[in-house]
């Protein structure tokens, strides 16, 4: 607490704390991260071309409605940096909590109305609760094992820690969405490796669920629709088109080649061929105009902030802002990977969107949240460094 | 103390720890995760790039082919013989169709009312093609709709995604039916032929030549498919159109054939089928051939009976009918007998007759004396009655040949021994060896080389022929034996002797035009669409090898024959006409003798003109062919400008 950068003379100490630690301030993350946001608006104005014609400042242009929830979740983003995420962590087991009733409550009228709707409809906005759930999880798992000596050593704790995770991961996959259930459980296992998860428990954790993972497909496809769950694992079943998107986008994805068709120029999508373009498909539209050197900048993006984030892990002061941090990088990290699996055609297409660059509020807040609270780590780890 | 920094005081005391975790393993994962999207992007990219840059222009580059216009058929006057028509058909791209079962059996039930087609034929054969993979592929549902079925279906098909009206070239054959065999059809293309036509740049749905002139001239009337290339969006909405290129029409064909005359001698022939003579029944079948002797431009070709060829057009309307043509064995409407083998008979005299006398075994002015029954002894010795028609008492060859002696020619091909007349050779088999070679100099066993497919090329036995023939176990060693009978029955065109009327005209025209044997060719010329000749058919020939002497002395039979003899029912006041008639005995299916009528003759005698030949599979060859053949000739000096 001894770097003070815009201090008042102490003779305002609220005004004062307001202006504390940002010298801390993890700057090159969130450089990164907005670079991507801009990416993805190029994209997003591009992808929307064939179906958007109004003007660009307009609250019905997708580039526009993105800014603004960019600037919402840059907003959230700051505030929440400067919030104690140890008020997060104390609170976890009841952000839990309401993370489980909303995904119920999504299951509930999914099932009534829309069969497998991720979204709550709130007049103008939508919002999707497993957005919600994956940071609750992360934050209940480090509440967890900061609690209990703070490791996974134990068969017990790492027992306990499965249980935290699987009704939510669990909740998710029967909306159904594979890829996001796929997520928690990445989460999950980012932080008990970390942790300090023994070898062995993992490898023998993994060879049970080998084992019971036929039982388990079976009984899912007894107890759900089985169309449902196939299309998931298989898109050529598809009667919705998926099968029809994964080729159209390998189509848009490898005709980028070296350097892309340009700007604009992409025929698959600009045509119409290339689906939800500007949403879980934007990354072949980014391989289509800008080509594989376009990729590898994004990338490069990616990969400098989830390193960024990994810094915020290894520096945080105490285990609980660890442990919440290597969540949000594999949060970050396997969205990002199965998105572009999905557009690589190397993974059943299923609806989740890339990080920062897809077209979609919900997702870009709590991103920008997510990064608050990796901030709000960074920023603090030498008052609550661990001696 | 604020919320905001790092206030916070948890109940019951603090529960930090020291953290310990390894980041490494995190950095790793990262990026091996990056790694692996790179790998599989490179390979997507640059690896594949090329081939998937190739499927996106596929995928919004459509190209439309525009089929090219036939060429059209015309006479030898201009007169069209064939129209090209739009042949409408409904088609489905299952594709298209909509997703549930139910709003597909809407459209498969509208289909019903339109067109009348079953809807659960229609639901079947779209199911078939979707389970086999190939819903991308247009089914016809229903072919050769009228005009009005046509307007209708194209009316509701807006609101029948999925259903489409095609309009393919079709040909309507508008000279008659005395054309079919020579113009043949035009169809879609077999599956088994699509990939070899799809090298010759066919398109699928363009329909192909498969008989006659269609099919022999294909190359010349198909013209080339144009085509235009568009840009189209994912929803099927063309964006601008980036290339075009015209069709190119076909050329045209403008035939040899007179179709007054063709039209007059189908007629002609058809009403000359029943008996007059009560003695050997009606004909079934009759061809003639009126050909240019120089030339070898046809100038009518008629088998009959004969057939409508639009029935392959309209083959689902009229399957019944179409199914009774395919399987007729009692006519066998579909050959075309002009081409078809059969027994020459005594035509083939002039064969035997021109061997006699390039041989020199006998001349214009060798008289016999032919009895009606000439006694002979055979190889074995015994004593075989060879028969001739007549009496014909003491004649020369000319006579001969006009009253068509057996015996006469009987010696001058295979001699006498029991009289030591010379035949052509020193013994029978060698007179049939040189008589054989004599025929072949005229073009018989072997096809014409007109330009139209299915000729048959007839038969001349010889002694290694019959060996090959008869070789098999179940012969006798005498079923192989050339008997001196064998040389006398080929002498007169009968026995295993085969001619089609084509080579029969072929062989009097080297008569008349003074030893050349032509090639019979049906086309004139190939007209480009815009009225210039492409090329035309240049007239082909190759020397039979006869003295003038020799042809001369033959004319003076056929001379005979038509003035005074055996053919003279083909005499006409128009033209002084030469000819040879020809009856030859064949046995009936069922066993029973019969005989073919043959006439061929020329006109005039001294600056030949044309060359006429008529066969009938049944009657005397001067009472029934002759007089048809006149009736032809006639109509050709009255008729036909040349």
């Amino acid at each position: 607490m001894s770097s003070v950068t815009y201090g008042y003379g102490g003779s305002a100490r609220t005004s004062a704390s307001v202006w504390r630690g940002w010298d801390r301030f993890d700057y090159v993350m969130v450089a990164t991260a907005l670079a991507l946001v801009a990416v993805g608006l190029v994209l997003i104005y591009s992808g929307s071309l064939s179906f958007y014609e109004g003007p660009l400042a307009s609250f019905q242009s997708p580039v526009f409605k993105q800014v603004i929830f960019a600037c919402i979740g840059i907003a959230g983003m700051l505030a929440v940096s400067k919030f104690d995420y140890h008020y997060l962590t104390h609170y976890a087991w009841v952000l839990y909590g309401i993370g489980c009733v909303s995904l119920v409550a999504i299951l509930a009228i999914g099932q009534t109305a829309f069969g497998s709707t991720r979204w709550f409809d709130l007049g103008p906005i939508q919002v999707q609760p497993s957005e919600f759930a994956k940071l609750a999880t992360i934050l209940a798992l480090a509440r967890y094992f900061s609690e209990h000596g703070g490791d996974a050593r134990e068969v017990r704790s790492l027992l306990i820690s499965l249980v935290i995770v699987a009704p939510v991961a669990g909740l998710v996959f029967v909306e159904p969405d594979l890829g996001t259930s796929i997520v928690f459980f990445a989460i999950w296992l980012g932080i008990v490796v970390v942790a300090g998860v023994k070898t062995s428990h993992l490898i023998v954790m993994g060879a049970i669920f080998i084992a019971v993972f036929p039982f388990l497909w079976t009984f899912a496809i007894a107890d759900y629709q089985v169309e449902r769950v196939s299309v998931l694992v298989d898109s050529n079943e598809d009667a919705l088109g998926a099968g029809y998107n994964v080729n159209q986008s390998k189509i848009a994805v490898g005709s980028g080649e070296w350097l892309g068709k340009g700007f604009t120029n992409g025929d698959q999508t600009q045509l119409g061929y290339l689906k939800v373009a500007t949403k879980d498909f934007i990354f072949s539209l980014l391989s289509e105009e800008f080509g594989f050197a376009g990729c590898m900048v994004v990338f490069g993006l990616f990969i400098l902030l989830l390193m960024r984030g990994v810094r915020a892990a290894q520096i945080a002061g105490d285990t609980a802002g660890q442990l919440v941090a290597v969540g949000i990088v594999m949060l970050i990290l396997m969205q990002t990977f199965i998105n572009v699996a999905v557009n690589l055609s190397i993974f059943p297409v299923t609806g989740v969107p890339l990080p920062f660059i897809s077209q979609g509020g919900s997702s870009l807040v709590s991103l920008f949240i997510s990064l608050g609270i990796l901030q709000s780590i960074v920023m603090r780890h030498r008052a609550y460094r661990q001696t | 103390m604020s919320i905001l920094d790092e206030g916070f005081r948890a109940p019951g005391g603090t529960s930090r720890n020291r953290p310990h975790g390894n980041m490494a393993v995190l950095r790793i994962a990262i990026l091996v995760a990056f790694v692996v999207l790179g790998a599989r992007l490179a390979k997507m990219q640059i690896v594949d790039g090329a081939e998937y840059a190739q499927r996106s222009r596929e995928n919004h580059i459509v190209q439309k082919n525009i089929l090219p216009t036939r060429g059209l058929i015309t006479d030898r006057n201009g007169e069209p013989l064939v129209e090209n028509v739009g042949v409408y058909s409904a088609q489905i791209l299952p594709q298209l169709l909509p997703e549930k079962e139910t709003d597909r059996y809407q459209i498969y039930l509208k289909i019903q009312s339109l067109l009348g087609v079953s809807p659960v034929e229609t639901k079947a054969r779209v199911d078939d093609a979707i389970a086999a993979g190939k819903d991308y592929i247009a089914i016809t549902v229903a072919n050769n709709l009228p005009k009005e079925k046509a307007l209708a279906l194209d009316e509701a098909s807006v609101d029948m995604p999925g259903v489409s009206l095609a309009i393919t070239p079709g040909r309507e054959y508008i000279g008659g039916e005395e054309f079919s065999h020579i113009l043949g059809y035009i169809g879609p293309q077999f599956a088994e032929d699509a990939a070899r036509l799809k090298g010759q740049n066919y398109q699928l749905n363009e329909p192909i030549g498969k008989d006659g002139l269609e099919k022999q001239y294909e190359s010349d009337l198909r013209g080339t498919a144009g085509f235009t290339a568009v840009e189209q969006d994912a929803y099927g909405r063309q964006i601008q159109a980036l290339q075009s290129r015209d069709p190119v029409p076909g050329n045209s064909l403008k035939l040899a054939i007179d179709a007054g005359l063709q039209k007059y001698i189908g007629e002609l022939l058809q009403d000359s089928l029943p008996d007059t003579t009560g003695v050997w029944g009606d004909a079934t079948v009759a061809a003639a051939v009126v050909m240019d002797p120089f030339t070898g431009e046809i100038l009518a070709m008629n088998s009959v009976p004969t057939y409508d060829n639009n029935i392959w057009a309209e083959s689902k309307d009229r399957s019944d009918e179409l199914d009774r043509l395919v399987h007729d064995e009692k006519t066998h409407t579909l050959l075309n007998k002009a081409l078809s083998a059969a027994a020459p008979g005594s035509t083939f005299k002039l064969v035997t007759a021109s061997a006699g006398l390039e041989e020199g075994n006998v001349t214009a002015n060798t008289t016999r004396y032919i009895p009606k029954t000439l006694e002979f002894k055979g190889e074995n010795g015994e004593l075989y009655p060879l028969e001739d028609w007549r009496q014909h008492g003491t004649i020369s060859l000319i006579d001969a040949i006009a009253w068509s002696s057996n015996i006469y020619m009987f010696e001058i091909a295979g001699g006498l021994p029991q009289e030591r007349i010379p035949g052509l050779g020193k013994d029978p088999e060698t007179s049939a060896v040189i008589l054989a070679s004599w025929a072949r100099n005229f073009g018989f066993g072997q096809p014409t080389g007109i330009d139209l497919e299915g000729e048959a090329s007839g038969r001349i036995p010889t002694p290694d022929w019959k060996r090959r023939i008869f070789s098999g176990p179940e012969f006798n060693p005498s079923d192989r034996e050339w008997f001196i009978a064998d040389t006398y029955f080929t002498a007169i065109g009968q026995g295993s002797v085969l001619a089609t009327p084509l080579q029969v005209t072929r062989m009097t025209a080297a008569i008349a035009n003074g030893g050349k044997l032509v090639t019979p060719h049906i086309v004139d010329s190939v007209i480009a669409p815009d009225g210039t000749t492409v090329r035309k058919i240049e007239t082909s020939y190759r020397d039979v090898g006869l003295k003038k002497s020799t042809i001369d002395t033959v004319r003076q039979g056929m001379w005979g024959s038509v003035n005074y003899g055996a053919g003279a029912r083909a005499n006409i006041p128009q033209a002084v006409v030469a000819g040879k008639t020809g009856t030859a005995e064949f046995f009936k299916p069922d066993g029973t003798k019969s005989q073919h009528a043959w006439f061929t003759g020329y006109a005039p005698f001294d600056n030949p003109e044309v060359v006429v030949t008529v066969y009938f599979d049944i009657g005397v060859g001067g009472d029934k062919a002759a007089p048809t053949a006149a009736k032809i000739l006639e109509y050709y000096f009255d008729h036909v400008k040349r």
